[in-house]
């Protein structure tokens, strides 16, 4: 049981490419997705300004974590990542969701390979 | 149960809490002291309390880490003292007349008496 | 028994019910599985009400909380490993709660994180030394209470009644891939980590003796334990439909506890926005006092110190001077800058490794007819009390493999 353990501990530090970086595609998808819902919502003058302010933050900090977590940062994906994180933090939502749908394919693709 | 009736040491009695005639908590059953020979009748003389009976029921490393955090103060409680033994051990005296509680008196030193409602 | 007594205290229950775990995995379950993860949260929720009862119980009757009772039935070296591993335990989900107020607080005023963090540990070292216990338990639940802004915005959003309902029934979505379903086993066993959190059990027992409980207090132990968290539950499960209906459409999986904030924005605007905050604010926060005060109750009992909020704190010293310690390590480890979202993961996984220590002792003295006479467990409490052991040794057992074959559910 503990030589198994240790097997799965090692192989998950090991692993590198994009199977390795899928968890950060998603968490990459999942923050373009929650920053275009909160600039929507924003738009339509149901959040405080402090409140939208501070997800900015906090979501482009996890962001910009994502991306410094990649094996491969200059991969397609990498790219379209710190092409998200480049971003305005009043950017259009419907641009936000744009760039999450492109992470959506990328992941999708992944997980089916 | 009362201290001259039957009693099983180590699931009745070892490690229960003991409670002062002033219902203050005052430390753990941590050993226990006999009296005896093997072939003669043996006699429950006093209640341990304190790290340094952790001896002999901790691993000796763990006796190393014991003693560099609680220290090595042992407190004897004679069985003339205790009053009745149930889910807890109910004493006949205040724990401080007892040799107890000496560190709940060093750490109140530490602290301001005001400010609770 | 005295009613407004009564009535508060299962308020209090309810307010006080969720904390950051609960917030954070409900909304990704919602977003991630839909309805599907319901029956889970309704599962865990039986099963802490179980234990909460039997917990109240030995109190009032054994007159003796969890843990002192837990050194004598496990002993000293079992017992030591136990109160090691809680101490851990409590510790890091301490540490998850102050991080998770000190975010709500920059969501809310703007106010520099780690000055929030500072700041709210000296007002919950604070209140816990001038308020006498019931006034602790009470302003925390009590204020917790603004969370039912996210029952009233799960009702005004519409959502299909029907599938909601559908959830509470034990399934596994069909169509998974092995990934997505090793995904699921691990919100499995993180739900029931984060509703049946050991801290709960000791805080409930200790509290139990803090108020005085007797046998005379059984019904008032019974209906606050399952009026109490069966509502609160209630809460948490309206965060995780609220989510599956707003957030999963849209891809939306919550990477961050203050997007669950949106889910009552969304139907309300700015008040809702702001009475969800405030609703986090004070059930995180409360979460934060129990966590610390549990852990202070675990050392205390287990050494035979002097403990309780219902004494002075200079009257307890022992136990005073361990609570603002434990409330400084918790501290220090959230400004070593470590991620909130890292820290509820970690909370959840040392939980679930520790329940089975914390239950068993609680389920064999709540049988014992020597301490428990006439209210020792009856046929039900034995039957659902040994089930529910089964199912969290099964859950800790699984729970690390599952972590890392996940990435913390992260897939």
């Amino acid at each position: 049981m503990r030589i198994f353990l240790l097997s799965v501990l090692l192989l998950s530090a090991c692993s590198k490419g994009p199977n390795a970086d899928l968890q950060y595609i998603k968490q990459a998808r999942s923050i373009a997705a929650e920053w275009a819902l909160v600039n929507e919502q924003a738009e339509l003058g149901k959040l405080t300004p402090t409140y939208v302010e501070s997800l900015h933050r906090w979501l482009r900090d996890d962001l910009q974590t994502a991306i410094s977590s990649l094996s491969e940062p200059n991969s397609p994906y990498g790219d379209q990542m710190k092409a998200l994180l480049a971003e305005p933090p009043d950017t259009a939502a419907f641009a936000l969701r744009a760039r999450a749908e492109s992470l959506k394919q990328i992941e999708d693709g992944l997980e089916s390979a | 149960m009362t201290p001259d009736g039957p009693i099983k040491l180590v699931s009745q009695l070892l490690d229960l809490p003991l409670l002062d005639s002033e219902g203050k908590y005052c430390g753990i059953v941590d050993d226990v002291e006999l009296r005896g020979r093997p072939g003669q009748d043996v006699q429950l003389r006093a209640l341990i309390v304190g790290p340094s009976a952790y001896k002999g029921r901790l691993p000796g490393w763990c006796m190393w880490l014991v003693k560099k955090v609680a220290g090595a103060r042992e407190t004897r409680v004679s069985m003339e003292d205790v009053r009745t033994i149930s889910s807890v051990v109910h004493l006949k005296r205040p724990g401080p007349e007892l040799g107890l509680n000496k560190s709940e008196n060093a750490a109140r030193r530490w602290l301001p008496n005001k400010g609770a409602l | 028994m005295n009613p407004l007594e009564l009535t508060l205290g299962i308020m209090t229950a309810v307010g006080g019910f969720v904390d950051i775990s609960e917030l954070v995995f409900a909304a990704k379950a919602g977003s991630k599985f839909g309805y599907a993860l319901i029956w889970v949260f309704a599962l865990a929720t039986l099963g802490i009400i179980i234990f909460s009862e039997m917990s109240g119980r030995v109190a009032a009757v054994a007159k003796q909380p969890v843990f002192n009772l837990m050194r004598h039935r496990l002993g000293l070296k079992l017992g030591l490993l136990t109160l090691a591993a809680s101490i851990v335990s409590n510790l890091i989900t301490c540490a998850a709660e102050i991080g998770g107020v000190s975010l709500i607080l920059n969501y809310l005023t703007g106010a520099p994180y780690v000055l929030m963090a500072i700041g709210m540990t000296a007002v919950f070292v604070t209140s816990i030394w001038v308020l006498p216990f019931q006034w602790i338990e009470r302003v925390y639940g009590l204020l917790g209470l603004f969370m039912i802004v996210f029952a009233a915005a799960l009702v005004a959003i519409r959502p299909p009644w029907n599938q909601i309902g559908g959830g509470f029934v034990p399934q596994v979505p069909a169509g998974l891939t092995n990934k997505e379903l090793l995904t699921f086993g691990y919100f499995t066993v993180a739900i029931i980590s984060a509703v049946m959190f050991p801290y709960e059990v000791y805080f409930y027992s200790s509290g139990g003796i803090e108020e005085g409980w007797g046998p005379k207090d059984m019904l008032t132990n019974r209906l606050t334990s399952v009026l109490g968290m069966a509502l609160g539950s209630l809460l948490a499960i309206s965060i995780l439909a609220s989510s599956a209906q707003l957030f999963g459409p849209v891809n939306v999986d919550p990477e961050i506890p203050g997007s669950a904030a949106l889910e009552a924005a969304i139907p309300f605007g700015k008040w809702g926005l702001i009475l969800a905050l405030l609703g986090m604010l004070f059930a995180v926060a409360g979460a934060a006092v129990e966590t610390c005060m549990a852990n202070a109750y675990s050392i205390s009992q287990f050494f035979g110190w002097v403990w309780g909020r219902h004494k002075k704190p200079w009257e307890a010293p022992r136990f005073t001077i361990t609570w603002i310690i434990l409330f400084l390590l918790a501290l220090a480890i959230v400004l070593t800058g470590v991620d909130v979202m890292m820290l509820v993961e970690f909370a959840v996984l040392f939980s679930i490794l520790v329940l089975p220590l914390t239950y068993l002792p609680l389920l064999v003295l709540a049988g014992d007819k020597t301490y428990m006479r006439e209210y020792a467990n009856g046929p039900i409490a034995k039957v659902l009390g040994w089930l529910y052991f089964a199912i969290i040794t099964g859950a800790a057992i699984a729970a690390v493999p599952l972590f890392v074959l996940t990435s913390g559910g992260n897939g």
